[in-house]
């Protein structure tokens, strides 16, 4: 699993390993019953404490993303949790009123825009590119 | 669980009458990562000293897996792994000596770990330690600590003089020992990036007193940065504030750290103060440890 993390991110360890591992859902990277990593494992790998790893599956888990399978590992839950359409698009839409208003004060067209998006997508159904410094 | 490291009270001076260490209290539980920060002259390194039983506190009890570190020095340091700030280690032994010297006092100490640490921070055994320059030197210092696997790990400054590939060779064998042994690390870094990694709680020590003891989670969360123009306020009466833990000013404004989530701070400080322009923001733990310890809090003038 290709995570980054990075302490100078506004966001919390934990949070930042929960987001990577929901985009990777959400893109479809992570399907449904793929297996995991186990946390001490993947501690390792982006060398970040075991127990903030385990924090951010234990906060996936109750969010019904993923299970763990006693002594088998955890897992891609099969049915992912039940979507609240309504409030769902009610939060995509405020999302993109401020991704627009960003953009506009950026001095960024629509156009530019629609292509940020497409990036976006195929960032997370392919992969982040290691960004470009 | 009993704690692993315990501090009741201490107080140490060097001065009489400027105590150091003015009451320091906590306690480590197994497996518990924490990272000691405070500016330069803290007592940082007092307080490790202390913990290891080289130094003695005036007041207050410390203890070591349940035991004195004083009374019980052998039991106590044969389960402890310490680096001290400037490690010293006899010039003329080679890394292959030490080593074996090591293995030889320690029963559970790791053949494998040892190369493998080794090769990470390429270091070659037989180089005498007069040959190394500082950095190599706390990498094998660092080496030795971590090999006899030991129940708790105090590392003063660890990456004091390390490149920074270096310093993510040694998190990464930390992050193994945690794994494997359960261990708990206590130390000591003005590497904020390093302690968010590795660590899950952080001791702020300011003024000998322990200004901020709180899981490095929650500092994220439920700490903010607020900033208000000083025309609109004065410092003492933001101080009172509830919730407000420092003041500082900075040019035109007032910076204030608070405890709470950002948008409720925002509202708590728009209702007194009545208009917009107060801004709130999470910053990491580098920036609030500027606006917990930095430059001079509001009430003294320069």
């Amino acid at each position: 699993m290709q995570l980054l993390v990075n302490p100078a991110d506004e966001l919390p360890i934990y949070r930042q390993i929960m987001r990577q591992i929901e985009e990777a859902i959400a893109g479809g990277r992570l399907k449904p019953g793929d297996k995991l990593p186990s946390h001490r494992d993947l501690a390792e790998q982006i060398v970040v404490a075991p127990l903030t790893v385990k924090k951010s599956y234990d906060e996936l888990e109750a969010l019904g993303f993923i299970e763990t399978q006693r002594g088998r590992g955890t897992f891609v839950c099969a049915t992912l949790p039940p979507v609240n359409h309504a409030g769902q698009k009610a939060q995509v839409r405020e999302a993109a009123r401020k991704l627009l208003s960003s953009a506009y004060l950026g001095g960024l067209d629509f156009n530019a825009v629609v292509k940020i998006l497409k990036e976006a997508e195929r960032d997370i159904t392919q992969g982040r590119e290691k960004e470009a410094s | 669980m009993n704690p692993i490291l315990e501090f009741d009270h201490v107080t140490r001076a060097y001065k009489k009458g400027v105590p150091v260490l003015d009451g320091v209290s906590f306690a480590l539980a197994e497996g518990e990562v924490a990272g000691l920060v405070g500016r330069n002259g803290a007592g940082k390194s007092t307080l490790l000293r202390i913990a290891m039983g080289m130094l003695v506190p005036q007041q207050g009890r410390v203890r070591v897996f349940g035991l004195s570190p004083i009374d019980d020095p052998v039991e106590v340091k044969k389960r402890i792994g310490y680096v001290a700030e400037d490690q010293v280690l006899p010039a003329g032994m080679s890394i292959a000596e030490l080593a074996a010297l090591h293995r030889a006092l320690f029963p559970k100490w790791d053949g494998a770990m040892e190369k493998d640490l080794c090769d990470r921070f390429g270091l070659s055994p037989r180089d005498r330690i007069k040959q190394l320059s500082k950095g190599q030197k706390r990498e094998v210092a660092l080496m030795l600590a971590l090999c006899h696997r030991p129940e708790l790990l105090i590392l003063d400054e660890p990456a004091g003089g390390l490149d920074p590939a270096a310093r993510r060779e040694f998190l990464e064998a930390s992050i193994r020992l945690l794994n494997r042994e359960g261990s708990a690390i206590l130390f000591s870094s003005h590497h904020m990036g390093d302690i968010e990694r590795i660590g899950a709680r952080v001791l702020l020590l300011d003024e000998g007193k322990i200004r901020l003891d709180c899981e490095l989670d929650r500092v994220r969360e439920d700490l903010c940065v607020a900033m208000v123009p000083k025309a609109w306020i004065e410092a003492a009466a933001l101080e009172k504030t509830p919730g407000c833990l420092r003041v500082r000013p900075v040019f035109d404004d007032w910076h204030a750290v608070f405890q709470g989530a950002p948008e409720t701070v925002t509202a708590q400080l728009r209702g007194p103060l009545g208009s917009r322009g107060v801004s709130c923001i999470r910053v990491p733990l580098e920036e609030l440890f500027v606006e917990l310890v930095g430059g001079k809090p509001a009430g003294e003038n320069a």
